[in-house]
Order: structure tokens, then sequence, then C-alpha cells
């Protein structure tokens, strides 16, 4: 019985997938074609920062790297473009696994700010090696076009594609969080002490997290260079990785479905949202709806009340209302037991 | 399990909400209708690029000032912008928001060289103008003929490095160029004009060149690197805050160039006020050029064009700074877009605006020329000419104010 | 030698600026656990005040430099305080996730904000010290470097002195080892958090109106600050103070030599190549220079 109802709401979110396009107008489909893409990285994220516990600045550079992969194969070496999303995503992977052998040894906050050196090397590369990836102008790739000789409009074809991948990562993440490597990722989480002393080699599991996180990112990226056209480094900036990690505690860190709101709130809240958000103020108390900044502040009160509304996410609310009481969040206080909450 | 059912169909009726919206219906031209015409453009308004964002706020005011008085052809024009921040991911987004939700006529002033670059394509497919981009990277203009639906406006930054590279050959042949550049295509497309303007003969006169990434604090060690080389002619090739820093840093290393060059776009009063406030001497002397009114500089404000601009800003645009010449910018540019706009004809299509933008001639000579430009600037173009403005003046700063030095210099030849 | 001091002085005055923010992650983290990623934003906020002070007449004239410094660091301790029970304080029980992205709205709205009201062009930010230079042996020492060095460093000396000798100094530095004892001797521990708040609001207005009249008044001002803010503070190990302005300090002087001696090293890598340094230390010394590995209980 428990096992139907997430093939229910699997199967809903399929019927959502296929019934969007036909209501709605192809920017919207358009925008719509984003939050696929950005549910993959965030499912990505998520495996890493939601079940194992490490929090990441720097896996916008991750979807980077899978874009230019993505580029400079269609641009500089004629592949087909969705040919080019496995190997996008490896490239990121293995530069997630790079990454992840050395930072095993970092915890918390010194993982952040390493984390952090990621994007910062990416743009430095992406500089140093102009020939290779454009420089700062970047790169152009052709105009999205549907293929396989079906007449599409460019909006509806990739937001084909990005679903049905992102639909099938969806399953892919689904199947790696359960059984024996999810409950090892949340072992080292919730206890890294207890975890090793289980026989769980913690650096083994936060290394193949981070690859994982980094495939995800990558394969999304790819994605992305495809819809946008272009990639160069003001494509990919910190804001993007601090973004990616909006959506993931948006969503509830720790919640696969979750994701799903933390895409809609990434790919609405700058473009869509915020401005109509600050139009229908205006009808109440005027003020210049385009002052410089004013988008960046609706932005940031809509998070911060969406954090208080939600601590734990969509998927916090979510248990809340069918357990009937406070959620125990997904990222328990390590160093407090009921006797300190009570003190 | 019961939480992933919810959680998805909450999710699946989210999407719903956000999907269903009421997309105007296209009209036979979109965005013209018997009484307004829509234009739209991305700018960023946030991020570190936001010190631009008065440009598209003095195109508002010049609209305003153009609907007041009728507007064009009996149409009023509708000016909307939004916020991209720089980044072209935004920008795409943006424009496919302007072409098929919003139908905008055209899309106008568009800024940033990797903003408009990858919706260049998008544009040209879709048969939307693309006019106007505020940026001076030369290819917009001058690769007119792969992308029909696109225009610049500016002086562009190679012509204008030429420009430099001429006047050095002419005025200081002996002279040893010290080059702090941004590490990017601004700083670059000015450093590839420098070089040919100064031709193989003179290209040694650059005896050191210095890269600079774009926020990573004052330029200190590539300025002390310049000084070093022995150059005693300072050229800066970066935006502003690098460029004032540039000056704060020579000074404390003790480096008294004989000359200095600074482009365009950070060679403005207020600018190097603040350079100078900040402990620079070497100021004063400058050299840039210019093509604009310049608001802050007194010596214009008899010109008929100023006192326009100024009636203008404090009217339609009160709480800006009006001194700040970036407002001028984007009244100028609006002029031109409503010109263009003008000799479309009342029965305004697409093709017919890019026609007119592509056959302009608004020169001294015909006494239609932009006012709010420096006297003598035409802007023109005609068959193979298609770099709107192409003629500046070499200006020389001194006690906060830029005086002209010499006649106007045509970047790219005579227009014919 | 020049060269040598030069670059010296200037590390150090840059130093100070990052030690100043480092030591204000470090109070809040000591704390909290949490970093608080708005520290950089805070810091620039309460500097666009301090330009408002200066600039703008209250009660028919404006301050100058000295008395509009103080004004804004008592405003600027408030600020913090305020900051810590209205936007901090509701999200106690929540996860640590959770609180850093608040501290990242914050960020967000200060940034929008700034640009908002004071809008994004630079403006120009007074230095309380003259921009010549003094010529000790045919050298130029800087007087805007040296007075930046000194006056950042009296304050973290002023802070550190009311820590060390104030019975409120205890009480923060007890509530922050073990907060349940701490309550239970008497002390308020829900307002030393406030209290922390308000002085790494302080610290950080330091660190702003010493680094505005170099780097020019602008929302974002204070980003690149925050980053090597942050690699200090790691780099001398999050938990100790001394250790925040040890390493920033450290860090200072040593991309100013690096920047200036070694060549290949092109002043566009700074950034990369301090964070190249902060790895390498960390791998050797996984806790940074002066922390210590805390065993966690199971």
């Amino acid at each position: 019985m428990r096992l139907r109802w997430g093939y229910l709401g699997f199967a809903l979110l399929v019927v959502a997938v296929i019934v969007a396009p036909l209501v709605s107008t192809n920017y919207r489909t358009f925008q719509l074609a984003f939050v696929g893409i950005y549910l993959i990285a965030l499912l990505g994220l998520n495996i890493l920062t939601g079940f194992t516990g490490q929090i990441s600045l720097g896996h916008g550079a991750f979807m980077g790297i899978g874009a230019y992969a993505t580029t400079i194969l269609v641009v500089d070496h004629g592949w087909n473009d969705l040919l080019t999303l496995p190997v996008a995503g490896i490239v990121a992977g293995l530069a997630g696994l790079a990454f992840g052998l050395p930072a095993t040894r970092f915890a918390g906050p010194y993982l952040a700010l390493a984390t952090f050196a990621i994007p910062l090397s990416f743009i430095g590369v992406l500089k140093r090696f102009p020939h290779f990836t454009g420089g700062t102008l970047g790169k152009q790739l052709p105009s999205l076009h549907s293929q396989f000789g079906i007449d599409a409009n460019p909006s509806v074809w990739i937001y084909w594609v990005s679903w049905i991948v992102a639909l099938a990562m969806f399953l892919l993440a689904y199947a790696l969080v359960r059984g024996r490597f999810g409950r090892a990722l949340r072992s080292v989480r919730d206890s890294e002490i207890a975890a090793t002393a289980s026989g769980v080699s913690t650096s083994g599991i936060k290394c193949a997290a981070f690859g994982i996180s980094a495939f995800f990112c990558g394969v999304a990226g790819g994605l992305f260079a495809i819809a946008v056209t272009y990639v160069n480094p003001d494509t990919f900036p910190i804001d993007l990785s601090i973004l990616l990690l909006v959506g993931i505690v948006l969503g509830g860190a720790g919640s696969l479905s979750g994701m799903i709101f933390g895409a809609l709130f990434v790919e609405f809240i700058r473009i869509t949202w915020g401005p109509a958000l600050l139009d229908l103020f205006s009808q109440v108390h005027h003020i210049n709806t385009r002052a410089p900044g004013s988008s960046l502040v609706v932005y940031g009160v809509v998070l911060l009340l969406v954090l208080y509304a939600a601590p734990a996410g969509a998927a916090g609310l979510v248990r809340r209302l069918v357990t009937g009481r406070a959620a125990v969040a997904a990222w328990a206080k390590q160093d407090r037991t009921p006797a300190d909450e009570q003190a | 399990m019961k939480r992933t059912f919810l959680l998805l169909s909450a999710a699946a009726l989210a999407s719903a909400a956000v999907v269903v919206t009421a997309g105007a219906a296209p009209s036979a031209t979109p965005g013209v209708t018997a009484k307004t015409i829509l234009l739209e453009g991305t700018f960023p308004l946030s991020g570190p690029a936001s010190g631009y964002a008065p440009i598209p706020v003095g195109m508002d005011a010049y609209f305003k000032y153009v609907n007041a008085k009728g507007g064009v052809n009996g149409r009023k024009i509708t000016w909307k912008y939004e916020d991209d921040g720089y980044n072209p991911a935004n920008t795409v987004q943006l424009t496919h928001k302007f072409v098929e939700q919003d139908h905008a006529f055209a899309l106008v002033g568009g800024l940033g060289t990797e903003p408009q670059l990858p919706v260049r394509q998008y544009l040209n497919d879709n048969k939307v103008p693309q006019l106007f981009v505020s940026t001076g990277a030369t290819t917009f203009d001058r690769d007119w003929q792969q992308y029909p639906w696109t225009l610049g406006w500016q002086p562009d930054y190679e012509a204008e490095g030429a420009i430099y590279g001429k006047y050095v050959v002419k005025n200081f042949p002996t002279a040893k160029l010290g080059v702090l550049y941004q590490n990017d295509d601004y700083g670059n497309d000015y450093l590839r004009g420098l070089n040919a303007g100064l031709t193989k003969a003179h290209q040694t006169q650059i005896v050191a060149k210095a890269a600079y990434d774009l926020g990573t604090g004052a330029p200190a060690a590539q300025v002390a690197r310049l000084k070093a080389s022995g150059a005693d002619t300072f050229v800066i090739f970066a935006t502003p805050t690098p460029t004032i820093q540039g000056y704060v840093v020579a000074t404390k290393l003790g480096w008294k160039p004989a000359h200095v060059i600074t482009n365009s776009v950070s060679a403005t009063d207020s600018f190097l006020t603040l350079a100078t406030k900040s402990g620079s001497d070497i100021t004063n002397g400058t050299l840039s050029v210019g093509y604009t009114l310049d608001p802050s500089n007194p010596v214009y404000n008899k010109q008929p064009g100023m006192k326009l601009y100024r009636q203008i800003m404090a009217k339609y645009a009160p709480k800006q700074n009006a001194n700040d010449g970036l407002n001028l910018y984007g009244v100028a540019k609006a002029w031109t877009t409503v010109q263009a706009l003008q000799a479309a004809g009342k029965n305004l299509t697409r093709a017919g605006l890019m026609a007119a933008a592509r056959k302009m001639a608004y020169t001294p000579g015909k006494k239609n020329a932009n006012p709010f430009l420096l006297p003598g600037v035409s802007i023109f173009t005609r068959g193979n000419f298609q770099y709107p403005i192409s003629q500046v003046t070499i200006i020389q700063y001194q006690d906060h104010v830029f005086q002209p030095v010499g006649s106007l210099i045509a970047g790219r030849g005579a227009l014919r | 030698m020049q060269q040598f001091f030069q670059a010296l002085m200037t590390g150090l005055a840059d130093g100070s600026i990052y030690a100043s923010l480092a030591l204000a992650l470090v109070l809040i983290y000591k704390a909290t656990e949490v970093i608080n990623f708005a520290q950089g934003e805070m810091a620039m906020f309460t500097t666009y005040i301090a330009y408002a002070l200066l600039t703008h007449p209250h009660f028919g004239h404006t301050l100058s430099f000295w008395p509009a410094f103080f004004v804004t660091l008592v405003i600027a301790f408030v600020f913090g305080v305020g900051l810590q029970r209205v936007v901090i304080k509701p999200l106690e029980h929540a996860s640590v996730l959770t609180v850093v992205m608040a501290t990242i709205a914050l960020l967000v709205i200060l940034n929008g904000l700034a640009a908002w009201i004071w809008s994004p062009e630079l403006k120009f930010f007074p230095s309380p010290f003259p921009t010549s230079t003094w010529v000790v042996g045919g050298v130029h020492i800087s007087k805007q470097d040296t007075g930046v060095f000194g006056v950042t460093l009296a304050c973290v000396a002023v802070l550190w002195l009311f820590f060390r000798f104030t019975k409120l100094g205890l009480a923060m530095r007890a509530g922050a080892v073990n907060p349940v004892a701490a309550r239970l001797l008497g002390v308020r521990t829900s307002w030393l958090l406030a209290l922390g708040w308000g002085f790494a609001a302080v610290l950080g207005a330091v660190s702003g109106m010493m680094s505005a009249p170099t780097n020019f008044l602008s929302p974002s001002m204070m980003q690149a600050v925050l980053i090597f803010a942050f690699a200090g503070a790691i780099l001398g190990g999050l938990e100790s103070p001394v250790g925040a302005v040890v390493g920033g300090l450290g860090l200072g002087v040593l991309l100013s030599m690096l920047g200036t001696y070694v060549h290949p090293v092109t002043p566009e890598l700074r950034l990369p190549v301090a964070l190249l340094i902060l790895l390498v230390v960390l791998l050797i010394r996984p806790a940074g220079i002066f922390g210590r590995v805390v065993v966690r209980r199971v």
C-alpha cells in the first residue's frame, strides 16, 4: 500500500508534464523547460547536501563544466547536442570526484569554503585558455531547433527534452537513495563517527556523493547550454550556486520530490514572481518598480518569509501536515540531545 | 510515501498555477496598435554592472517627452525594461518573454556585449529588430549582413582604440606606452584597435601591457609593472572602478607619466574627481574621446541640446542625477529611436523600422543632427556603412572640464 | 627595498581589513556554528550609514569623520543586535542549513537595499588619513596604509580587552563554551547571541569604513573582502579569535608579496591563489593553524 502512493504521485507528475505545454504559451513552456533543468541539478545537489550532509557552494560550476563540455563538442566537433549530455555529465562527474578526493578531509564550513573555490577556479580556467573556451566572450551554440523530423516550436522541443531527461534522472536519484547506498549516505550525514563504527567508509561515500551530484549538475548544464544557446563565464556566476542551495532548502533538504518546488522557485523568483510582486505592491503604494536593487530585495524578503513559514522546506511542511506534529529536520543539530532542548 | 504523493501532486498543481497565463493575442504587426508602440529592452539593474542603470531611465524620460507632444505618427511609445543582471542566461529568457509573451515591436538599447550576443541569432531568426544595442563591441555594427535585424549605435571600441593609436603616432611618436587593459572582450577590443591605429611601424611604442580581471581589487601590481617598464604614457582600457584605482595607485607609487589616455566610458568628471579626491595627481591632462554632450561640463550649458536635456530630466525624471552622462546617453539614444520610427512611417512594420535605421542621415549639414551629441557629430548609415556614430573628438581633462582638442576625428573614415 | 616595504604595508593594511571581518565571522561562528554570510553586506550597509552621516545634514550640520565613525559603530551595534533578534532568532530551532540560508537571504536583501536607497553608482568615501607618504630612508610608506592598520588593530585590541577583562565579556565566552552551564549560573544566554551579533557588526563596520576610501563605496564593495576574510578565518581556525586576526593579516601580507614578486602569479589570480593556499594548509592542518579538532559525541 505504501509503495503505491509514491508511484501514483509520480504518475500525476508525468501527467502534469504532458498537459502543461498544451495549456500554456510558448514562453511559459520555455520557462518550464528550465524548471526541468534546475530539477536535475537540484536532485544531484540534494544527494550531496540533503542526503550526505555536505554543504556545497560550488555546484553551479559543475553545471558550467557540463555546459562547456556540450558546447565544445557541438560547436568545435559537430556532435549532435543530445548525444553530448552523457558526456557532459561524465566530465562534470569526474571533476566532482577529483574535487571530492581531497575534500573529504574537510567538514562543515571548511568544506563550504573549499567548494567555493570550484566556481572561482572554473572561471579562472575559462579565462586562461581562451582558445579552448572562448574566454570571456564565450561560445555561441546553434539556434534551438527540433530534431528527428519532428516539427515543433523550439521552446516546446527543449521542454520535452529537458523533462524526459529530468524524469529519468528523478528515477535514477530515487534508485540511488533507496537501499544500502542511501542508508550509507544518510549515516554520514547524521553521524560520521557512528557511520565509521558501522563499517561505512565515510570518505568513500562523500567522494561518491560529490561525483554523483556533479554528474547530475553536468547533465543539467548541458541542457542549459542547449536552451540558452550561449555559454560564457558570466552565465555561471556564484549566484547560481547559491540559488541552487536556496532551491534545496526551500524544497526540503533530503526530499527528492520536494525538489520540484525548489526548481519552480529557482526559475520563477527572479524573472517572474519578483517583478510581479513589485508591480502588485506598487498598486498599493507607488514605488519605482525598476529601481536598481529592488528585485534583489523582493527575492531576499520572499526567501526569508518562506524560511519562516517552512524552515524544513516544502517537504517539511508536507511532513508536518501529514504527521500532524513539528518536523524533525533532516538536518538535526549534531550536538543537541533532548536534554539540551529542555535546558 | 503518502508524503511523496502529496508533494508531487502539490507540485503538479503549483505548475498548473504558474502555467495558465493569458498571453496577449499577437496582432498583425506585433507590438503596434492604433495608438501605441511597445518597445522593450534588458539592462543590468542589479549586480556589478548596475552602474549603467540610468540609461533606460534617460530613454524613458525622452519617450515621455515625445508622448506628451503627441507621440510618433499618432502613436505613443510604451517603454518597458527588465533587469538581466548582466547574466546572458537571464537575457535569453527575458528576450523570449519580450518576443513571445509581450509581443514587443522592437528591442531597443539592450545593454552589454555578452548579454546581447546570445539573443542576436534568436532575434534575427524571429525577425525582431535588435536596435541600437548599448555596447561598443564592433561585431554588432560590422556583421550586419549576417544579422540584418541587429544594429549598434555608439562608436565601437576598436575604432576608439584606433583613434588613440593614430593620435599617439601623430603627436607623441616617441612615447613609451604602458597599457592597463581589462582582461575581457571590452579591453581586448580597445587593445586591438590601438595596435591597428599605431600600425606595425609604431606598435613597438607599447613597452608594457598588463591585464586586469574585474572584481579582484585595485590593480596595484599591474600599475607597478607598467611603471617599472619605463613607460611615460599610461593607457587605461578598463571600466570605471579599476580605472580610478589605477590613477590612485600610480600616484601612490610615485609614477608621473607625461601622458594619460583613458577610454571614454571611464573618462568622466565624476570618476576623475573621485580619483583626484582619493589622492591621484595625474588626472589633469587626461586624454580621451567624446561624442555626447557632457552634462557635468558647464562649457556645454549654452547648447540647445543641453538645455532641452535638463528640461526633460527635470520634468520626467526629477529624482535622477542629471549630471550623470549616462542619462544623457539614454536620451540621445531615444532621440535616434524616435527618428527611425518617424521615418518608418505611419504604416509601421518591423522591416520598415530596420530599413529606416539602416538609412539614417542626421547630420549638421542637413540641420537635423542629434542635439544631444557634440556639435558636428552625425548619425549616418547607408549601404555597406553601418556604424551609426563613428565620429569623436579628442578631449583633454583640466580642472573638472573636458576641453575638445582639435577637430572631429572620423574613426572609420569619411562618411559616404 | 622600496618595493618590499610598500608591499608589506599594503599587505598589512589589506590584511587588517580582512582580520576585522574574519574576527566578526569567528565571533558568530563560535557561538552558533553558523557562518554569517551576510557579514560583508552588513559591513557595507553600515558604511553607507556612515556615508549618510558624513554627507547629509542631520539637525542642521554634517558630521566630520571621527564623530561619524563612532556614531556608526554604535548604530552598527544596535543594527547587529536587531538583526539577530528579528531575523535569526525565529529560526533558532531550525537546522544549521536553514539558518545559513537566512544569512544568505539577509545578504541579498542588504545588497539590494543599499542599491535601492543610495543607487549603485560609485561614491567617494573620505579617509581620515592623508594620502601622502612618509619617506623613510628613500622608501615611501603610505600614511593611509599605516592608518588603516593602526585603527583596525586598535579596535580589535579593545574588543579583546573587553572579552578578557569585563564581566560581560566573561559571560559571553562562557555562553559560547557551555551554554547549559552558563544558563545554570544565571547568564541570559539568548541575549548573548544578540550581543555577539552586535559586536560582529561593529567589527564589520570598522572593516568597511577602513576599506571604502580605497575601494570606493558601492553595494558590492565588501564581496571580495568577505571571501578573503572567510579564508583568513579558516586559515587561523574558525574557533580561534587569535587565529582569525593572524590568519587575516597573514593572508593579506602573503597575497601582497606574491602579487609583487612572483610574476606567474598575475594579480587576477589573487583569489584562486588564496584559496589554493588555504586548501594546502587545511590538508596539513584540517582545523586551521590555531584550531583544534573537536570530536563530536555520537
